[in-house]
């Protein structure tokens, strides 16, 4: 994983949810772990899009559970993948 | 059914608390500041507010802040305050006995300019937060107040503008007399914005002429007052039925003996005396009281030429000369939904400290308010029953009894 991507979202989440860097792990499940729901979810998508400069289909958010899944729903959508 | 106050909260201009809001108002301070960075809002000619200090929000649980405006944390700081003054920070506020009634003017203006700048200059929703919605629908106070508190029970979100808190608190009075509920969380909230500033400016009510000078700034009764001042805050008072707070072992702090609200239907911004009139002998008969029996009235007198004179001409009709009349706006602002709950509470101060909080800037009063009794200085004087008056647009008219304990 591209570190650089980490470090955005991982930034993201402890400005934009006060989630202490400490517990920004790959295997953090976002709402067991994180303490994220439902709403925080859609304004995650919206802070990622601001970022990013891109945009992310909400639907993609369903198949979303862990951190490590944010930073590969960033990755593929600054780098889609090739057919 | 006798109904008492037990617990007090409030943020204002001149306090993050009830009691620095009180000190304050002893020592006539003004919360009124001068906002050059309105000056640059076409058509805004008022540059005037008072601000509430920062304060700490951050004990309330960031799920519960998030869909909070500034009013909106303002009201949940306050009824903490409210609460924990009542000792009632336990589980029996949660109750389908228990009723939260508050509200604001509007939803918030800070959210509502942000929302709708960004849908215009992006043609649409794109980027709006999922939060957005919570923090300018119409009952957004209260509902982020319960959020933050996890309560569970009854609530009501009437809004009136400047005569919402007072509202609240004798629409709770009336419902505590049905015996439905045990006991109320009444108030009001509402931030500073020149939003705000600019509705009474464009009316021509809004003080245009202090800018430089913001101290001597809304003139209650004055002879050179030229309008309000907005200013931002949040007032809260948990009222409860003496059977309430004998079961549980409350602490009364003064009586709420009735109160009135009635609408004149004549005119959206000038205030009407008959209906002024009508409102104050509608609470004192709801309070079994004679004009005769009040020993101060706490003016909503705001500092504009016709509400000030309306007002006065009224007192004078009904008490004459007899009954001390102050205003608090010339210290705290005009804080719109809260000044109601935040000038009840400083009633109940004044009945407990025995003494008047005069009229700031009342240095010349107006020939038309000098058949009152105004009290420009700080007056010492045994309370038992005080008369608060708010008004608001769209002729709303509120009178509120609240008495000392016997």
């Amino acid at each position: 994983m591209d570190q650089a991507i980490v470090s955005r979202v991982n930034e993201l989440m402890h400005q934009g949810f006060e989630i202490p860097t400490e517990n920004l792990i790959a295997t953090a499940r976002l709402k067991e772990d994180l303490g994220l729901d439902s709403l925080d979810a859609v304004d995650m998508l919206v802070h990622l899009e601001e970022k990013l400069g891109s945009r992310i289909e909400g639907e993609r958010l369903m198949h979303v559970k862990t951190l490590g899944d944010v930073y590969v729903l960033v990755q593929e959508t600054l780098t889609p993948p090739t057919v | 059914m006798k109904v008492y106050i037990t617990g007090m909260g409030a943020l204002t201009s001149l306090g993050l608390d009830t009691h620095s809001t009180f000190e304050g108002l002893l020592e006539n301070r003004s919360g009124i500041q001068h906002f050059p960075e309105w000056e640059k809002y076409n058509g805004l000619h008022s540059h005037l507010g008072a601000p509430v200090a920062p304060y700490d929000i951050m004990k309330v649980p960031r799920s519960a802040r998030r869909s909070m405006s500034r009013m909106s944390e303002m009201a949940t700081l306050a009824t903490m305050q409210a609460l924990g003054q009542a000792d009632l920070t336990d589980e029996s506020c949660h109750s389908e006995r228990t009723l939260i009634i508050m509200g604001s003017t509007s939803g918030s203006p800070h959210t509502l300019e942000a929302y709708f700048k960004q849908l215009f200059e992006r043609g649409g929703p794109q980027g709006q937060l999922s939060t957005s919605f919570f923090k300018v629908m119409n009952h957004s106070v209260p509902a982020n107040v319960a959020s933050a508190i996890g309560y569970r029970g009854a609530l009501l979100s009437p809004s009136s503008a400047c005569s919402t808190s007072s509202q609240a608190m004798i629409l709770g009075w009336e419902l505590l007399q049905t015996g439905l509920y045990d006991r109320v969380i009444a108030g009001g909230a509402d931030e500073l914005h020149y939003m705000s500033a600019s509705i009474f400016d464009i009316v021509l009510a809004a003080s245009r002429n202090f800018n430089n000078r913001p101290q001597q700034a809304s003139r209650p009764f004055d002879k050179d007052r030229d309008g309000l001042v907005v200013s931002e805050g949040a007032g809260v008072l948990v009222m409860e039925t003496e059977a309430c707070i004998a079961k549980r072992g409350g602490l009364p702090l003064a009586e709420v003996k009735g109160g009135a609200y009635f609408c004149d239907g004549s005119h959206m911004s000038q205030s009407s005396g008959e209906a002024m009139q009508k409102t104050m002998e509608l609470a004192l008969a709801r309070a079994g009281l004679k004009t005769s029996d009040i020993d101060y009235i706490n003016a909503h007198a705001t500092g504009t030429l016709q509400g000030d004179a309306e007002e006065a001409m009224t007192i004078e009709r009904l008490f004459g000369r007899e009954t001390p009349v102050s205003s608090l706006k010339g210290n705290l602002g005009h804080s719109l939904a809260a000044c109601g709950a935040v000038e009840a509470i400083a009633s109940v101060q004044m009945i407990k400290n025995e003494v008047i909080v005069p009229t700031r800037n009342l240095d010349n009063p107006d020939a038309v308010c000098l058949g009152l009794d105004l009290v420009r200085e700080k007056r010492a004087k045994k309370l038992s029953h005080v008369l608060s008056n708010n008004f608001a647009f769209g002729g709303m008219n509120t009178s509120l009894v609240i008495s000392a304990l016997t």
